[in-house]
């Protein structure tokens, strides 16, 4: 019966070619300008690290003086000081962290053929690969030994091995971070999440860092962040050995805490903490505040869904219902029109509900054609957006999901516009039409 | 002489199809409408003048990995060398670049830390006395820096005293036209007014304190170096081709990257905006292209439903004109009542947008326009069909179907 019905729907929407091609134009449309819309909607919302999700945790500590704000909704910084990350990463307790910063350093191999380039490397601890779902395809992360002393070592990821050296087992091996030669430990397999959640400072959606050092080196090494630097007091710093031991906030530190149990422990642990160091004079306040907010709460909070695009959404789905209601109009001309016929198929014992269900599916082969029309003017406007830009590449584009659910939204709105024409046309009692032909 | 009456009989008859056009019509102006405003605020803010020829400036960084390296002499000699280069103007190192949407902001304020007093923030960039030639701005009151000005960072306690700054700056910290003379403080450090530039826009133009920026006459050396390169207008592109060998001639262990105009940097920072305009102007497009097919669909549909009555009226010794009005007086009725609708969902939407979002309000001249430009779409789409069925031929009603 389903056949007989796709067949009918088939003829009937071949009879009218004009009404059928504006109707597949206007459903194309509206699924075209709707799911670009919501493909970054979509990429940008999206779980980066799903399976771990909420048990990560970006660590902030309300550091600054009673009645300083910050433009966060509840004015605790977005990033600690190095003291409180160094402190914070030396509590005691059976959980993984990482305090982290970006910076870069000019990586060459000091031959004369190899041509220095400049590379944004993630300076952290060794908990973060396990912490991130980084897999080594060499090697393995620096010894805690080498992280203790701040031995000169690095992880690299393949692409830049392959860069590099031309292959990717190249654990052993040196490159030179400006004039500091450094040796290889680890290759870790490519990493690039589309949203950059473990550092939302300059940006969401920048490219994940290819080169990995230990933290330890930021004190070695005086290395400095290539991030934010943000100071909330008057501080009079000369050399990075100032900036250091200053209130200014330029790390970030995360932790893995599995359960509700070991972040009752944790954030205890981070009370007591800012108390101890109420004594040196810090925390300067009447109550102590931290705060302990997993990926999706992180990525919330630093508002990663860009406004334009909250407002675009919007409009495109009120773009669509207008779609909807121009569909509802031509398709209740169209049935209206093809009364008669239906009166002779009810006089030939068709049932009301039969008739209703032919009517739906052809809506829905009419969805399915405009939905499948208008990925492809969604595929046409991503495009569009990589083009204005380049900074969207990673977003702009549809996954299987949202290109399953072009055609269901498609079929749903084109059945909701069809909804009442049907009805209409299967209300048609036989004998007018009958008596009239 | 509208027949107005009959007409309004004859929708009540046939509800649906006119209450479809209206929603569909006022969802449209009411999308349309805000669209419009929010491309209008976009706009403003893109053709805004920063007060810099960004088409004859351009960047470059240069991260220096010689532990040995003298970085006050190279930064010299590099300075030097990119002056005496063919077609440029002149050329600076200075701690950031204006336009990019990356660098330092602060606050500046009447009295020294930690007295409290009024504090403007700003954004700011550091460099020596060819600063502003080389950004290509010019003071409009008191005096461009000289070489005594500039004030190299190291381990003395030398700091800058004096800075110029630009006119949205200076009139936010003393009122309108003053400033020049005045002393300001950045942190606990007092700095006299020398000069004023009357547009000049700092690092981040789209923020609220966008057009608030300061000059300071000081050099801070480090391992990351950004330059500004000011050049005749055509040969840019030439010189900015010769920037990375001409840098490594002069010292090899380095790395030269971003060699990028300053019009360039903008249209990065922009980009977001230019994007939200076009993706609102492919919305307002393709929206009106669908609302103008819904009502020339509908047209279509409502006159070969009535080809009898047509023709009856004909018959019956209307005149062509006659039918033709009656269709576009239908449709101007339903257009009115769906733009009356929209115009207040339109006030409706751009309230709610203004709440929650940073758009600006939505002023009526826009729903009044869009509203306009809506009628005569939708007019210009029936009067294809009413024309049609004003060529029906009177005969049609003497037929049976």
């Amino acid at each position: 019966m389903f056949v007989h019905y796709i067949d009918l729907a088939w003829r009937s929407l071949r009879q009218t070619p004009l009404v059928t091609f504006l109707m597949i134009l206007a459903i194309a449309i509206g699924i075209g300008v709707t799911m670009t819309t919501l493909s970054v909607y979509h990429m940008m919302s999206m779980d980066p690290i799903s399976h771990k999700s909420e048990r990560l945790f970006a660590v902030q500590l309300q550091t600054m003086d009673d009645g300083e704000t910050w433009r966060t909704p509840d004015d605790i910084p977005y990033q600690l000081t190095y003291t409180d990350a160094i402190n914070l990463d030396a509590l005691p307790g059976d959980y993984l962290r990482a305090p982290m910063l970006r910076s870069g350093f000019s990586v060459h191999l000091n031959t004369a053929s190899s041509k220095p380039f400049i590379e944004n490397t993630r300076v952290t601890g060794r908990d973060f690969f396990t912490m991130f779902d980084l897999t080594f395809l060499h090697g393995n992360v620096w010894t805690e030994e080498q992280e203790r002393d701040a031995a000169p070592v690095v992880v690299i990821d393949e692409e830049m091995a392959k860069q590099l050296f031309g292959k990717t087992d190249v654990v052993g091996e040196s490159v030179f971070l400006g004039e500091r030669r450094h040796e290889v430990v680890g290759v870790t397999q490519k990493w690039r999440p589309t949203i950059k959640f473990y550092d939302l400072n300059n940006g969401s959606f920048g490219k994940a860092e290819r080169m990995f050092a230990p933290f330890s080196h930021v004190k070695a090494y005086d290395v400095d962040t290539w991030g934010n630097t943000n100071g909330w007091k008057f501080e009079e710093t000369r050399d990075f050995n100032d900036k250091m031991n200053s209130e200014m906030l330029w790390v970030q530190f995360w932790v893995q805490l599995d359960t509700p149990q070991q972040r009752q422990v944790y954030g205890d642990m981070l009370m007591a903490y800012m108390q101890q160091q109420q004594k040196p004079g810090r925390f300067n306040r009447e109550t102590l505040q931290y705060s302990l907010q997993d990926v999706n709460a992180w990525m919330n909070y630093n508002d990663v869904i860009s406004e334009d695009n909250k407002i675009l959404v919007g409009l495109s789905f009120m773009f669509l219902a207008v779609c909807v209601a121009n569909i509802l109009g031509l398709l209740l001309a169209k049935f209206m029109r093809r009364a008669p016929d239906v009166g002779v198929r009810r006089a030939l014992g068709a049932s009301k509900r039969q008739v209703f269900y032919q009517h739906l599916v052809e809506v829905g082969v009419l969805g399915l054609l405009g939905g499948s029309l208008g990925v492809l003017f969604a595929q046409l406007g991503l495009l569009g957006v990589r083009q204005t830009y380049n900074y969207y590449a990673g977003l702009a584009n549809m996954d299987w999901m949202m290109l399953l659910s072009a055609p269901v939204l498609a079929i749903s709105a084109c059945i909701l516009a069809g909804l009442y024409p049907a009805w209409l046309v299967c209300r048609t009692t036989p004998a007018t039409h009958l008596k009239v032909q | 002489m509208f027949e107005l009456k009959p007409t309004i009989n004859a929708l009540m008859r046939s509800k649906l199809g006119a209450v479809l056009l209206i929603l569909q019509l006022a969802i449209t102006l009411a999308i349309v409408s805000n669209a419009v405003s929010i491309i209008q605020d976009r706009l403003t803010y893109l053709n805004k003048d920063t007060g810099y020829p960004e088409a004859e400036i351009f960047k470059f960084n240069a991260l220096n990995f010689d532990k040995n390296l003298d970085l006050l002499q190279q930064v010299e000699l590099d300075e030097q060398s990119l002056r005496d280069l063919n077609g440029v103007i002149d050329a600076t190192a200075v701690s950031s670049v204006v336009l990019s949407g990356s660098g330092s902001s602060g606050g500046m304020q009447l009295k020294p830390e930690p007295q409290e007093s009024k504090r403007v923030n700003m954004g700011y960039v550091t460099g020596d006395e060819h600063l502003l030639n080389t950004l290509g701005v010019k003071v409009s009151e008191g005096r461009d820096f000289t070489e005594a000005d500039v004030v190299v960072i190291d381990e003395s306690d030398a700091r800058p005293s004096v800075i110029i700054v630009s006119r949205a700056l200076s009139d936010e910290l003393f009122g309108q036209g003053k400033g020049l003379g005045e002393t300001l403080y950045w942190g606990a450090d007092p700095l006299t007014i020398i000069g004023i530039v009357d547009t000049m826009a700092n690092q981040w133009p789209k923020s609220s304190f966008g057009t608030k920026t300061a000059m300071i006459p000081m050099i801070r050396v480090g391992n990351f170096q950004k330059f500004l390169v000011r050049t005749e207008p055509q040969a840019r592109a030439q010189v900015m081709r010769q920037i990375e060998e001409l840098m490594l001639a002069s010292h090899r262990e380095r790395v030269i990257s971003d060699v990028t105009g300053l019009d360039q940097k903008k249209a990065r920072y922009d980009a977001k905006d230019v994007l939200m305009m076009r993706m609102l102007m492919t919305l307002i497009v393709v929206l009106v292209v669908v609302t103008a097919l819904g009502v020339f669909g509908l047209s279509t549909f409502n006159i070969s439903k009535r080809t009898k009555q047509i023709g009856t009226r004909r018959a019956l010794g209307a005149r062509k004109s006659a039918i033709v009005r009656y269709f576009v007086v239908e449709n101007a009725l339903i257009c009115s009542v769906g733009l009356v609708l929209g115009g207040a969902a339109a006030v409706l939407l751009g309230q709610k947008l203004m709440n929650w979002y940073s758009v600006p309000a939505l002023s009526y001249h826009f729903i009044a326009t869009t509203a306009g430009l809506l009628l005569l779409m939708s007019l210009l789409s029936v009067l294809m069909p009413a024309l049609r069925a004003a060529n029906i031929s009177p005969s049609i009603a003497t037929r049976s179907v």
